[in-house]
Formats: C-alpha cells, sequence, structure tokens
C-alpha cells in the first residue's frame, strides 16, 4: 500500500482527495493500488444519517436499512442479504451504489478494458459470475444488491451538485471512458430517496446461503398496476428490466448462460411476489 | 499522536495514516487476541466491536476511529459466551475464535435470546474452516437460554 | 526392554515398511465402551486459552529485533528469471537481506507455476518488504504453459510412472455383466484456507537455531531445516504451541520456513515470514483436481463383476500422486479391477495433502458409478453396497483387523428409509431426496512414537510429547488417555506439546495417525508411571504392590485402605517419577482401516439450481473413541468442510495465462454458519481394535470428508433425477444437469440389458 494522508475536513465544502465513509470497499482498493489516492478525506460524521419518510442519508449503513420498519420490503432484503453483518454494520448505502465490481480480473489488476485497456479479460476467460446484458465491452458484474432495489423503487438521488434518478447515475463504460457512474470528481452522494410502492420484494442467487456477492438479485417493486424490475449481478451496472420479455435480449456468454435461466425464475417469483400485498 | 479507547482503558499511540485498527491492537497494544486471516474484510477473524457494533478491525483505519470504545476479545474475556463455547466444544484450532465470540457477543447485546435463524444471519461473516459451526450455533444458544440478559453484556 | 521390531506405517494411503525401536507394548487393551474418563466427552483442556484469545499462535510471535520477510514471486505460469538483480531492493528503506534463486531452498530461477519462489527480503517493517518487492529487477525469459492435465498425459508430462493395478479378467467380466455403466467423473482444484496462513519466524543463537512455524509435524521440521542448511539435526529447536489449522498443507517447512531462516542467517536478527491470504490461494498447496474415467459391470442381483478406472490427476508442477483409485480396488468384492492412475505435471501450483487425499477424489466417482449401477437395475443403492461387502481386503485377501462397516449399513437403515418421507415433502420448486455413500481410509498406527509422563511431588501429572495440536483435540485426547491409566481426574494432567524439545520423535499430525499412534505411547508412558507409583507406595505402606491401584487420584488397597496420591509424591520432594512410552508396531499381515456411512437429505430447487443439505446421518468406525465430544466436532467439520466442496468453493485460473483467479475469499467460497445443515446425527460402532496397539483407536480426522460429497450428489439424482458428475455443484451446474435429465426423459427407467 502507498502511503497516504488522511484528513478529517470539517464540511462536505471543503473535501480533497477520495471521500471516506464505510470503507468496506474503498480502504481494500486503496491497499490495493487499485485506487490511487494520496490523500484520503474522512467524510463518515459528515454524511446526512438516518432515514427520514422516504428519504435515506447516504451515510447511513446497511445494518440500519435492514433493520427498519420503514423502509420497502426490496431494500431492506436486499440489506439483509448483502455482505456480511460487520460489512454491513460499516459500510453505508451511498458509498454501496459506488461500489466496484468483483470481477476478479478488475480485482487482480490485469490491464483489462475497465482498467483503460484494450480487451475484456473476462470474455475469453474464467466468467461464471460475469455479465449478460451490456457486456460487449467489459463483462463485469456490478455487485450491489441495494442499487438494484433502489432501481426499482424509482430511487432518486441527491448529490452536492444535483438531484438525479438513480438510472441516471450508472453508464456503461465506453471506448472514452471507463467509468460505470455519472459522477463528476468531487461530487458527492448526500442522500437517495425511494417511492414508497404497493408491494416490494428482493430475491438473490448465490453460491452460499449468506455472505456472497449476488450470480443474480432481482428487484421488483408494483406501483399500482406498473411492476418495475431490476437486477444486480447481471451487467457491468445495475440493471433495469423494462419487461420480463426483456431476458430474451441478454447476450449471455459461453459460461453466463445459467444467469438467463436464473433471472426467468427469480423474476417470475419477484413478481408473483408483489402481485397482491 | 492518537488517542483510542479499548476495553474500558484509554491508550496513546503514534501511527501512520494507513494503519489499520487490527494492526494497531495487535502489534502497537500488544492485544494479539484479534487476528487477521485475511486482512481484506472477507472472514471476520478481526471482528471487534465498536460502541458495541460489530466490525471488521482489518479494514478499519485507526485513525477513523474517533471516540468509539474499541472492544476486543480481551474486553470480553469473562464473557459468560467463553464458556459456552468452551463447554459445547465450539473451539477447534481456535483462531477464528475470537471473531466468533465479539461477534456472538454483539449479537447477544443487541438481541439476548435470538433464534437459531439469527443466530446464523449474526455470525454468517466469521468464517471457520475447521466447520466448528454446529457447535458455535449450540454454545450461543445455549449461552443465551441460559445466563439471564444483563450478565451477558460486555462488562464495561 | 527396548525391542526392533519390523512394521508396516501407511499414511495417506502411501504404504512402507520400517524398523521401529520399541520400548514395551505389553499392556491389555482397556474392555469396550465408556471407561472413568476415556470414551467420556471432555471439554477442551486448552479450549479457554483459544477462545479467551490467549493462546500465542505462531502469527502472534513477535521477538525483539524482529523483520518481516517478503517473497518475489512469479507472475507467469511458466518462465525462466535469467537475471535478478537485487540491488535496487537492497538500498530500499528499512530492507536489511535479500536473496535469489538458489541462495534458500525453494527459490529456483526455474518459475513452474504462477506464484513460483524466486527470490526474498527481510525489512524492518512488513509494509517495506513489500514496497520493496517492487524493486527486485527480474527479466523473465517466458515460457508456453502446459494447463491441461489430458494434454499432459498425452505427452507424457507425469509426475512418476502411471500407476497401474490388475487383477482379474476385466474384459471377460464386462462381456458377462448384465449391466455395464460407463461415465466421466470430476473433481475441482481446492483450497485448503486455514485461517492461520503458512509461516515462520526464525531466530539464531548462535549456531542453534529456533523455529516458531505452524506446523503439522514438528521433528519433520527440524529434520528437513536442519538438513536443507546443512547443520546437525539436534541444533534445531522447533516450537508450535498453537497452530490455526493445517488440514494436510502444513506437513513440511516449506520454503517460507528456510527462507525466513536464511534471512535471518544473514540479517543477523530473527525473521518472519507468513504468507498473506493471496499467496496462500496461489502457493500454499492444494487438493489436485481429477477426471475419472470409470466403468462397472454388475450381474442383475447387483453383484459386481468387474471395475475399470481411468484417473487423471492434475497434480501441478510439484507433488505426488495420491491413491484415487483405492477405494476402487478396496471397498467392495470384485474380483476383476483394473486401474490405472496418472499424475500430471503441469504449469500450475503444486498440490499438497489435503484430508484424505485421493480417497475424497475416488469416493466421489465410485459411490456415484454404484448408484448409477443401482439405478439402472432398479435396486436399492443400499442393498447393492451390502452385497458387495468385502470382507477381507479385495486386492490381497488379507484379513481386516477389525471391520465393522455391515453394521454401519445397519444403523444407517433406519435414516435411509426416511427417503419416502423426504421425498414426500417435496414442495413447489423444492424437490427432496436422500442419498448415502460409504466411506474407506486407512487407521493403522505410524510407530514409532514417543511420550512421558511425570509425576511430582504436587500429585499432578505432565505428559510430554514432541507432537503438536492442529486443533483436533490432542492435548484433551492425550489427558484422557494418561488420567485413565494412572488412575488420576483429569484436572490433574498437564499436557505439554507443540516444541521439540518436549519429548522424543511424535508422529505427524496427519493421515488421522495422531491418536492411534500418540495415544499408545502415552498410555504406556502413564502405565510405566503409575507402577512406579504403586511400588513406592507399596515401600511407603508397607504392603504387597499386587493389592494396590490408582483410582480418582487415590491409592487404594484390596483390604480397602485408601489414600491420595499426594501422602506418596510428597515423599518425593525434588525426586520425579518419569515414565516411558512408546507406540508399538502395527498387527502383521492385517489390513488397518476404517469405514463409515453418511445418508444426506437435500432439497433441490430445480428452477433456480440451489441446492441445500437439510440433514447428514454419520456413522463411522474407527474403533474406540476417547473423547465423544471431540469426535463428534470432527465428524460435523468434515461433514461441512466437505459440504464446501461439494457446493460452492473451486480454485479458478485463468485459462490462458494460468493466473490464480480465486486468491481472495469473497472469490473462493468457504461455507458459513448459513451453509450448516440444520440436523447433524453423528454416532460411532466405538469397539476397540482388538488387534490394534494397546488402545485399539484408529484416527478420525479424514474419514468424515470423505463420503459427503457422492452422499449428496445421489441424493440430488434422488430428488430430482438429475446426475451431477462434476463438482463443484453450483447453480450452473444443477441446472445443466437437471436440463439434461429432462431431455433424457420420459426414458427414465431403464432395463438390465
Amino acid at each position: 500500500m502507498s502511503p497516504f494522508t488522511l484528513r478529517s475536513p470539517s464540511s462536505l465544502d471543503e473535501i480533497g482527495g477520495v471521500p471516506l465513509a464505510g470503507g468496506t470497499d474503498l480502504v481494500p482498493l486503496v491497499q490495493d493500488g487499485l485506487v490511487e489516492a494520496s490523500e484520503l478525506a474522512n467524510i463518515r460524521e459528515l454524511l446526512p444519517r438516518g432515514i427520514d419518510g422516504d428519504r435515506i442519508g447516504a451515510g447511513t449503513s446497511l445494518a440500519e436499512i435492514e433493520r427498519s420498519p420503514d423502509v420497502p420490503d426490496a431494500l431492506r432484503e436486499a440489506c439483509r442479504l448483502a455482505a456480511s453483518p460487520q460489512l454491513r454494520a460499516m459500510g453505508t448505502v451511498g458509498g454501496n451504489l459506488r461500489q466496484a465490481t468483483r470481477c476478479w480480473y478488475w480485482r487482480l489488476g490485469f490491464p483489462c478494458y475497465l482498467h483503460g485497456g484494450e480487451r475484456c479479460h473476462a470474455r475469453d476467460g474464467e466468467h461464471r459470475e460475469h455479465a449478460i446484458f451490456g457486456n460487449e465491452r467489459c463483462a463485469s458484474a456490478h455487485p450491489s444488491d441495494p442499487a438494484a432495489a433502489l432501481l426499482a423503487l424509482r430511487a432518486r438521488v441527491g448529490t452536492t451538485r444535483r438531484t438525479l434518478p438513480l438510472t441516471d447515475l450508472y453508464r456503461l463504460p465506453t471506448d472514452d471512458d471507463r467509468d460505470v457512474v455519472t459522477l463528476e470528481r468531487g461530487e458527492l452522494i448526500l442522500w437517495i430517496e425511494v417511492e414508497r410502492p404497493d408491494a416490494s420484494a428482493y430475491l438473490k442467487a448465490m453460491d452460499r446461503q449468506r455472505f456472497s456477492f449476488p450470480l443474480v438479485g432481482v428487484a421488483a417493486a408494483r406501483f399500482g398496476a406498473d411492476v418495475r424490475l431490476a437486477l444486480a449481478g447481471v451487467a457491468p451496472i445495475p440493471w433495469l428490466l423494462g419487461s420480463p420479455a426483456e431476458l430474451g435480449d441478454a447476450k449471455p456468454l459461453p459460461g453466463t448462460a445459467y444467469k438467463v435461466e436464473l433471472a426467468d425464475a427469480l423474476v417470475r417469483r419477484a413478481l408473483d411476489a408483489v402481485a397482491t400485498g | 499522536m492518537l488517542e483510542l479507547q479499548v476495553n474500558g482503558g484509554f491508550y496513546r499511540l503514534e501511527a501512520p495514516d494507513e494503519r489499520t485498527l487490527a494492526e494497531a491492537l495487535r502489534d502497537d497494544l500488544g492485544l494479539t487476541g484479534t487476528k487477521i486471516a485475511c486482512g481484506e474484510g472477507h472472514c471476520g477473524a478481526c471482528t471487534v466491536m465498536l460502541d458495541g457494533t460489530p466490525v471488521l478491525s482489518c479494514i478499519t483505519l485507526v485513525h477513523t476511529v474517533g471516540p468509539r470504545e474499541i472492544t476486543t476479545i480481551e474486553g470480553l474475556r469473562d464473557h459468560p459466551l467463553v464458556d459456552a463455547f468452551v463447554e459445547a466444544d465450539a473451539v477447534q484450532c481456535g483462531f477464528c475464535t475470537p471473531g466468533q465470540i465479539v461477534s456472538a457477543a454483539a449479537l447477544m447485546r443487541a438481541n439476548p435470546q435470538p433464534s437459531r435463524e439469527e443466530i446464523r444471519h449474526a455470525l454468517a461473516g466469521n468464517l471457520c474452516r475447521c466447520g466448528t459451526y454446529p457447535k458455535i450455533e449450540k454454545a450461543i444458544y445455549r449461552g443465551a437460554s441460559q445466563g439471564s440478559p444483563a450478565s451477558l453484556l460486555p462488562q464495561s | 526392554m527396548p525391542r526392533l521390531l519390523k512394521t508396516e506405517r501407511e499414511v495417506e494411503g502411501r504404504v512402507e515398511e520400517s524398523w521401529i525401536l520399541v520400548e514395551e507394548d505389553a499392556l491389555d487393551q482397556w474392555p469396550a465402551g465408556p471407561l472413568v474418563t476415556v470414551g467420556r466427552p471432555a471439554a477442551r483442556v486448552d479450549g479457554r486459552e483459544r477462545a479467551r484469545g490467549e493462546a500465542r499462535y505462531t502469527a502472534d510471535v513477535r521477538l525483539p529485533g524482529m523483520l518481516h520477510a517478503a517473497v518475489v514471486r512469479s507472475p507467469h505460469a511458466y518462465a525462466v528469471a535469467t537475471r535478478v538483480d537485487l540491488e535496487r531492493a537492497l538500498a530500499a528503506p528499512g530492507v536489511r537481506a535479500a536473496i535469489g534463486p538458489g541462495d534458500a531452498p525453494g527459490l529456483a530461477a526455474e518459475a513452474g507455476h504462477f506464484g513460483a519462489p524466486v527470490a526474498a527480503l527481510a525489512a524492518d517493517t512488513e509494509a517495506q518488504a513489500r514496497a520493496a518487492l517492487e524493486l527486485v529487477d527480474v527479466e523473465w525469459d517466458v515460457r508456453e504453459p502446459l494447463l491441461d492435465p489430458d494434454e499432459a498425459v498425452a505427452r507424457g508430462e507425469l509426475h512418476g510412472k502411471p500407476r497401474r493395478h490388475e487383477r482379474g479378467d476385466v474384459d471377460a467380466a464386462l462381456a458377462e455383466a448384465d449391466v455395464v455403466v460407463e461415465a466421466e467423473y470430476r473433481t475441482q482444484t481446492l483450497l485448503h484456507n486455514a485461517l492461520e496462513t503458512h509461516q515462520a519466524v526464525c531466530e539464531w543463537e548462535g549456531d542453534r537455531l529456533t523455529v516458531y512455524v505452524s506446523t503439522q509435524y514438528i521433528w519433520e521440521v527440524r529434520d528437513q531445516v536442519a538438513d536443507e542448511l546443512g547443520i546437525p539435526r539436534d541444533k534445531v529447536l522447533v516450537i508450535c504451541r498453537f497452530m490455526g489449522g493445517g488440514f494436510g498443507a502444513k506437513n513440511d517447512p516449506g520454503d517460507y520456513t528456510l527462507v525466513a531462516a536464511v534471512l535471518a542467517r544473514r540479517a543477523g536478527r530473527p525473521v518472519r515470514c507468513a504468507l498473506t491470504r493471496r499467496e496462500e490461494n496461489i502457493g500454499a498447496g492444494n487438493r489436485n483436481a481429477t477426471i475419472q474415467r470409470l466403468t462397472a459391470g454388475a450381474r442383475a442381483d447387483g453383484t459386481l463383476v468387474a471395475l475399470r478406472g481411468e484417473y487423471v490427476c492434475a497434480l501441478g508442477w510439484d507433488g505426488w500422486l495420491p491413491s484415487t483409485a483405492g477405494p476402487m480396488q478396496m471397498l467392495y468384492a470384485c474380483e476383476n479391477v483394473e486401474t490405472v492412475e496418472y499424475g500430471a505435471r503441469l504449469n500450475t501450483p503444486p498440490m499438497a495433502a489435503f484430508r484424505a487425499p485421493g480417497f475424497v477424489e475416488g469416493v466421489w466417482g465410485l459411490e456415484l458409478l454404484l448408484d448409477e449401477v443401482a439405478a439402472k437395475l432398479e435396486l436399492d443403492p443400499l442393498e447393492v453396497r451390502m452385497r458387495n461387502h468385502a470382507d477381507a481386503d479385495p486386492k490381497d485377501a488379507r484379513p481386516f483387523s477389525a471391520k465393522n462397516l455391515m453394521e454401519c449399513y445397519r444403523r444407517a437403515e433406519p435414516h435411509w428409509e426416511r427417503r419416502d418421507d423426504v421425498r414426500s415433502r417435496s414442495d413447489g420448486p423444492w424437490r427432496r431426496g436422500v442419498g448415502l455413500a460409504t466411506q474407506i481410509w486407512f487407521g493403522s498406527a505410524a510407530p514409532p512414537s514417543y511420550a512421558t509422563v511425570r509425576l511430582e511431588s504436587s500429585g499432578r501429572a505432565t505428559v510430554g510429547t514432541a507432537m503438536q495440536d492442529i486443533g483436533t483435540g490432542t492435548r484433551t485426547a492425550m489427558a484422557q488417555i494418561a488420567a485413565e491409566e494412572l488412575g488420576f481426574p483429569l484436572e490433574r494432567v498437564e499436557v505439554l506439546v507443540g516444541d521439540s524439545s518436549r519429548g522424543g520423535y511424535a508422529v505427524v499430525s496427519g493421515g488421522s495417525s495422531t491418536t492411534s499412534t500418540m495415544g499408545p505411547a502415552v498410555r504406556s508412558a502413564a502405565a510405566d508411571a503409575r507402577r512406579q507409583l504403586i511400588e513406592i507406595a507399596a515401600q511407603r505402606f508397607g504392603v504387597e504392590e499386587g493389592i494396590l491401584a490408582v483410582q480418582d487420584g487415590k491409592i487404594v488397597a484390596a483390604h480397602g485402605g485408601s489414600w491420595p496420591v499426594e501422602e506418596v509424591t510428597r515423599l518425593l520432594e525434588h525426586a520425579q517419577i518419569v515414565g516411558k512410552g512408546a507406540c508399538g508396531p502395527n498387527p502383521t499381515g492385517m489390513r488397518v482401516l476404517t469405514f463409515g456411512v453418511h445418508v444426506a437429505e437435500v432439497a433441490v430447487d430445480v428452477e433456480t439450481g440451489e441446492v441445500r443439505v437439510e440433514r447428514v446421518y454419520a456413522v463411522h468406525d474407527v474403533g474406540r473413541i476417547v473423547n465423544p465430544l471431540g469426535a463428534s466436532s470432527q465428524v460435523e467439520g468434515g461433514i461441512i468442510q466437505g459440504i464446501g466442496h461439494t457446493l460452492s468453493e473451486q480454485r479458478l485460473l485463468d485459462p490462458s495465462s494460468g493466473t490464480v483467479l480465486t486468491q481472495t475469499l469473497d472469490a473462493y467460497k468457504l461455507p458459513t454458519i448459513a451453509d450448516t445443515p440444520p440436523e447433524i446425527v453423528c454416532e460411532f460402532v466405538d469397539r476397540p481394535d482388538a488387534h490394534l496397539t494397546n488402545l485399539g483407536s484408529k484416527g478420525l480426522g479424514e474419514p468424515p470428508i470423505i463420503p459427503i460429497a457422492p452422499a449428496i450428489a445421489n441424493a440430488i439424482r434422488d430428488a430430482t433425477g438429475a446426475d451431477v458428475r462434476s463438482l463443484p455443484v453450483t447453480r450452473e451446474e444443477m441446472l445443466r444437469a437437471l436440463r439434461e435429465a429432462r431431455e433424457r426423459e420420459p426414458v427414465h427407467t431403464s432395463q438390465p440389458v
């Protein structure tokens, strides 16, 4: 790990360097040199924290959301099934939306497309955990469970500079810009606002019963007659599914074809779960 | 100079900014009961409590701890869970055990009478390669049903 | 009177004959069943130290002036370092010593796998050492790696010669068989992931070397380190008071210990060399993958007439060929058997022993094959197993020293009979079923091994041996055995292990040989001490020795007198009674094995491929059980580790570069507490092997991991009709097997040919 300076700014306006809150993803990334940071800014105490009606402070931990009776089922369940108790106690929901992929090629520092290189190593390599949508250039999978739930819940995100729908927070990496989020340098997520659905659910398939990133996560939220579906673990970004039929447009790699079948089963179940209630 | 509150005592130390809490506890304060098994937040061996909440000390930068009270296994040595673990044979090689007990103590602090399902949910972040899980579940379940809730809180 | 004897030892399937020096083993075995201390549940004598975080592991050793080592590893699967320049690294802040290829055993210019160690350095802090790695300049001549095991066999890239076994006439028997089943089975590469990584701290004092090391085999470390460094063996002291697991991968010193020793000598300071978790998963050993092409022929009644197996074992750059065909050769009474095993030499990290190496893999293929035979014949799988029971070793007709497998089957029956009920609890997409599998593994002792028991004036006893407690509860079992023989309460017995100066040679904590080997040595040492105690008591109280015994810490006389042991030991003052003991030979001309049966109940979600193990019944025949509580933990642990092997664990390599991709524990998925079956029922036949040592106990560390994967896979077939033949049974494998089964329908039942 290259040494860095850790600062504790007194307000969010003064942040230089990389913002640090829960640190569950950032600290290992800095330790591995995957995030180059000469300066970290500890903003844990500065971020809005807590749940107020439909608004959730970005500094709220996943554990707090898991315990809250006030959040929609899909979000609570997505938090409950994410990571481990210790990580949920540390990790913030704002940070969770920004967490990096678990793609082993990216994590091990291969000069892959997402790192700015020429090609995606996963496409021709080992990719059982990888994407079935949006994977032409980079086949990494976005690991956030809460992000899929929040997409289904029509979440809006407030940053230090603007308010935007959560869908607009994410972008597929392009030749010009390999980032998967649209945040500008220094822009911070402050809060997330969800719409209250009539019913919602989150279903997750993983390699073990707990403490695993999603192979496929499916969130469904019903607003009146309209059901919104979003998926985790299937694309480089959380994936909004316009309709169940769109699963037919998936372009799986040889090793991820099973994820289409898995998503299909979970989507049907999620639709059943939100049909009533 | 950094000040830490650990197991009811105060410690002063100098540490570079990149120092983790686990390193500070083990190497600066000599509290080696907290183990490091993966060093990157994937196994739970380094679990300690911050203000009663279980966290991973190997990915917590020590300078971000602030005034929060740190509880390590050294602060739980007289916790009834220790005997419950030994009596149930919930200790094999023992390398994960301090972390397991810290997580279990945090669970019982929040939920003095956890169900088996709740135990499994709350301990899922502590890997045990020896596969001691059935005995760990039993130890916590018995420890919780036998001790009075108050006696199971960390002594601080 | 010491005797020189020849004995056979069989450690993890490797049989050797050796001369052993045995002091005496004239003790009769104790009667079967629970005794005063032995055979009764005991909490671990060192449980509190471990639970309270007081136990000092190698990872906790901090010596004054200690340096930290870091190892330069090959980024290529196959390459030769044509130049290694340490100059820049040596000039880096804090760096005190650096060594390159040839400077320490294990550091080589030819890097045969990703992560192979090439150079190493030591610095004041771990961070400085890791930072300096970047400054070691290495020029690589990169070669094309060989990664495919079948291709290695085709090209003759093998470790040793192919190992063949042939008996009878397989072709003729297959031609006459009523049914023939052929299938290919696969097992994956698995990583040990003991939570304490491989590590050592080495410190020189003059020409003496002290090695603190996380090891399963203190004596082997002592001997190998001394031999490699060219110093007398008695100049090396090896210490391992507590260790955080090994599972077979810590049977020798490893390059890290030798690197630490050489760096410590160069720097003149103690050096710690500890693998990171990632290094652990790259280079600390693995359970090798296998490809098994198997054939079985049977008569309509289920009698096996022929077995044939080709086993390709992907050993990697280094390693040895574990007996993967052993179960096919030894488990069932079949006259015509032909096996061949290849040890593929690949540019992948080397294998190391991993809890029943070879037999875990071999039983997987064999026990699935047997269920496929039963399915084709529409016979009950349990009945087929009982029908093919071997009454003597089918390889060479040797008698078994003891075999209670039929009793295991009988005890398993009520659990097996739950399957109609279990199946009927299928619910929506969740299909339920039951499967079983048999285990076979070696059970002999591995003499020599020595122990002492010392009685002091306090009336307490101390067992001394130079063995180690890998985490299985060895200290506790030894304390129980000594207490039983001495007639002392358990709490009056201290066991000192984990230090090569604490006794004579002691066996490896591996090959399930610890209790079977050290137990008899400790018992005979305790008997020697008790004899001396009684001799002294007889003089003290003026009675015949023959009427005295020791019970519950008291000397008792046949005529009714009773004195606390202290009344005698007090006389000793600083004098001490020292009893000596050794493990006696294995029975001559007999096959000493363990057996057992697992019955697994599973639920399979046929839409998502999720598999849950809901209940496991386990019964094992491992001779006398010393500590039923610790023994049940061993069985549960084996089952849970085996569930990881079955459902979630696999080491993956990048197929073009040979890089290990699953280096971290988010990618390599060990089971969690939530993956544990809600119910595990664990039983033992608990009958001493009358021919084996003065104890009649066999090891239990390895047996419980052997039959769990095939029991689960057979249950999956019972639940869904799908054949899983490849491990692990991840979502994709389960969904693939379900798809295949659907496509096969309605041809669901096949008739005998």
